[in-house]
């Protein structure tokens, strides 16, 4: 599900604690990463973002010379690259903080191996295209940079609701997206009374991209929860 | 403060009732007064009784011997005088010599009004002549020019009432102005006093009439709010303590949970060893879960945990708890089945989201905790007069004595008795806090597919 040009980016990562950053190399390293850096201080972490020009970088809260939170300000100033914060801090505030200085996800200790993986992989994925766009189903393939369905050699262009929607089931690939969640992405913020909307959009979805709409394989409906895209 | 109108009309009152007494008691006195001091019918009433009494006998007039020894027994003087001369016709034995025996119109009329060498007279008409007492000196005061103008005796009873009147009115200004500087000291007493109980500070301006009483009320206040902020610097020491352990321990569990991920996935393990590994995972997740819960159900015990309340639909809330649950539950070993009705789309709530979904989510891994065989977990909402968003499963259940338990006995976090018997987990606790902080409650029970069922009922936002 993961393409492996995701694996091949630059990542700092940051804590006080060696055994934890021993650990999560460990668990970066099996899943695939190749370009991993690490650093225990502030002062180390500006030096190896100076030498190495990361393009992720889970930052701990807490350091010995700083907060992370000052840390990723100052890596900001650099280069516009995506972060994570892997924290022991778990209160709502701190986190608050972090989204609001422009953090991309928040994680708090303790986790589980496949839990920062798969966040690692989504925000990668969002923040960097991959540089063959397509994304492969059973029956089609689909361009989301040109916001077309390539099936059965036939380009066939998607409008700007079935784009949003398709993105954000790619997003999730392989997991559920609510119907709320779809219906905010395609709607905005106040997504209420478009379930029905939602479901007519689907279904153009599933004609242009299913082999057989009615029997759905790619994009699967999850009663009464959501909708769930399975890439080939 | 409704207390300072009342306060006022029952001195207004008791003012009232007291002038109206004191008029009533003076005027009785008066009126037993005067009548005590003339019982006797009066000096004029005995000199015209004397007066009647002279009767001419051959030997010339005589007064009855009775009258004459009642009049000496008061050392009274008596003559009889003559209407055509003048002159005694008759005289009291123990009349002074002093006292003339011849009179003229002049000396008649002075005598009326006035005294003879300075004992009062009294003058009485008989048949044939005037009768004068002398009574002993200083026994009463005349009074010689009796004669008020004739408008005035006419409009006494009108001036009596009027002047009456004003005087009423003025003891009535009188009172109220004294009273008024009295309530004003009074009102911010019972303003401090009202606001003590409801752990205001309370600081009064200690002067006027009540200022000690304004004093003992302010050093009460720095009483109470002194003993408010040790047991808030206690609470919050005790949270901060919880919060820090909590921490702490966030770090060293990270490698155990990490280390024991990693190694369940390791193919090459024997397939036992995995399975250590797997349980060291799963009690790590609960470890996490205790921890995180001992956090938030401290702070909320201890109101250190702010409700930020926004506009939510519990719908959609409920089926991200759902679906994030589902997402992660990779081995299917708790699928969970949504159980809301098709039509219902919205359930709007005035909720804190984050905690909202901490409740969902606590009562769902509640389910997952408990049956460690799996079992399939039913969550749905329901809108009525309240939302109701119940998670159900198929699982062990509880017994009717732990349900009753878990609906009454008090939690060991927020128990001040013993606590042994009160040990199950803090998931059920925190639902309970985030319902009632949100004006909501919990029902325990069996629910509709044999396991343990939780609802939680929340008022619904207009």
């Amino acid at each position: 599900m993961i393409s492996d040009y995701i694996k091949k980016k630059q990542i700092l990562l940051v804590d006080d604690e060696p055994e934890l950053l021993d650990m999560v190399v460990s668990i970066l390293r099996e899943d695939g990463y190749e370009n991993i850096r690490t650093a225990g201080t502030v002062e180390e972490a500006l030096k190896e973002a100076e030498k190495s020009e990361p393009e992720l970088a889970i930052l701990d809260v807490m350091l010995p010379d700083g907060d992370g939170f000052g840390l990723m300000e100052k890596l900001r100033e650099k280069g516009d690259y995506p972060v994570l914060f892997l924290t022991a801090r778990g209160e709502d505030e701190d986190k608050f903080r972090g989204f609001g200085l422009g953090a991309d996800d928040y994680i708090v200790k303790p986790f589980l191996p496949k839990e920062l993986l798969f966040r690692v992989a989504a925000i990668l994925r969002r923040s960097y295209k991959e540089e063959d766009p397509l994304v492969k189903l059973s029956g089609c393939k689909i361009d989301l940079e040109r916001a077309e369905v390539i099936k059965e050699g036939e380009r066939i262009p998607l409008t700007a609701k079935e784009y949003e929607l398709l993105s954000a089931l790619y997003r999730n690939a392989g997991r559920i997206v609510t119907i709320d969640a779809l219906c905010e992405a395609a709607w905005g913020d106040n997504p209420y009374g478009y379930e029905n909307s939602l479901m007519a959009h689907i279904r153009r979805i599933r004609e242009k991209i299913e082999t057989n709409p009615s029997k759905p394989v790619s994009l699967v409906t999850v009663k009464g929860l959501g909708y769930k895209l399975i890439i080939a | 403060m409704k207390s300072i109108p009342k306060l006022i009309r029952r001195f207004v009152l008791i003012l009232l009732l007291s002038i109206f007494l004191f008029l009533v008691l003076n005027i009785g006195f008066l009126v037993f007064y005067t009548v005590g001091h003339s019982s006797n019918g009066g000096p004029w009433t005995t000199a015209q009784e004397a007066a009647e009494a002279m009767t001419a006998t051959e030997e010339g007039y005589t007064l009855p011997e009775k009258m004459q020894t009642e009049l000496e027994s008061k050392n009274i003087w008596a003559v009889y005088i003559d209407n055509g001369t003048l002159k005694a016709l008759w005289h009291s034995d123990n009349l002074p010599d002093t006292v003339p025996l011849q009179y003229t119109a002049s000396e008649i009329t002075s005598l009326t009004r006035g005294y003879i060498n300075d004992c009062p007279t009294f003058t009485g008409t008989g048949e044939e002549g005037l009768m004068i007492l002398g009574y002993p000196q200083k026994s009463f005061w005349k009074h010689m020019y009796p004669s008020w103008d004739y408008q005035m005796i006419e409009s006494a009873p009108r001036t009596v009432l009027l002047v009456l009147g004003g005087n009423i009115l003025l003891v009535m200004l009188i009172y109220l102005g004294a009273n008024s500087g009295l309530l004003r000291s009074v009102r911010p007493i019972v303003d401090g006093i009202r606001r003590l109980p409801e752990g205001e500070p309370v600081r009064l301006k200690e002067k006027g009439i009540l200022s000690e009483l304004a004093f003992h009320l302010n050093k009460a206040s720095e009483v109470l709010q002194s003993q408010k902020y040790q047991l808030m610097k206690k609470d919050a020491a005790r949270a901060n303590w919880i919060a820090g352990v909590s921490h702490d321990i966030r770090t060293p569990l990270s490698m155990v949970m990490g280390y024991a991920g990693q190694i369940e996935n390791l193919t090459y393990l024997r397939e036992e060893d995995r399975k250590k590994a797997s349980a060291i995972v799963r009690q790590s997740r609960r470890m996490k879960g205790l921890i995180n819960d001992l956090n938030l159900a401290s702070k909320m015990e201890y109101n250190m945990q702010p409700l930020v309340r926004e506009d939510i639909n519990a719908v959609a809330l409920a089926r991200q708890v759902a679906v994030d649950f589902i997402n992660m539950d990779v081995e299917g070993r708790y699928p969970i089945e949504w159980e809301t009705e098709d039509a219902l789309t919205v359930c709007r709530i005035y909720a804190d989201k984050e905690l909202m979904k901490r409740a969902i989510s606590n009562l769902i891994q509640n389910s997952m905790n408990h049956n460690e065989d799996g079992c399939t977990i039913y969550v749905s909402v329901a809108a009525g007069g309240y939302c109701v968003i119940s998670v159900e499963d198929d699982g062990t259940g509880a017994s009717d004595e732990q349900i009753e338990k878990l609906n009454h006995a008090p939690h060991y976090m927020v128990c001040d008795t013993n606590t042994t018997e009160q040990r199950h987990g803090l998931g059920l606790l925190i639902v309970k806090q985030i319902a009632e902080s949100h004006g909501g409650c919990v029902e325990i029970g069996r629910g509709g597919h044999g396991g343990f069922g939780v609802k939680i009922v929340l008022p619904v936002k207009d």
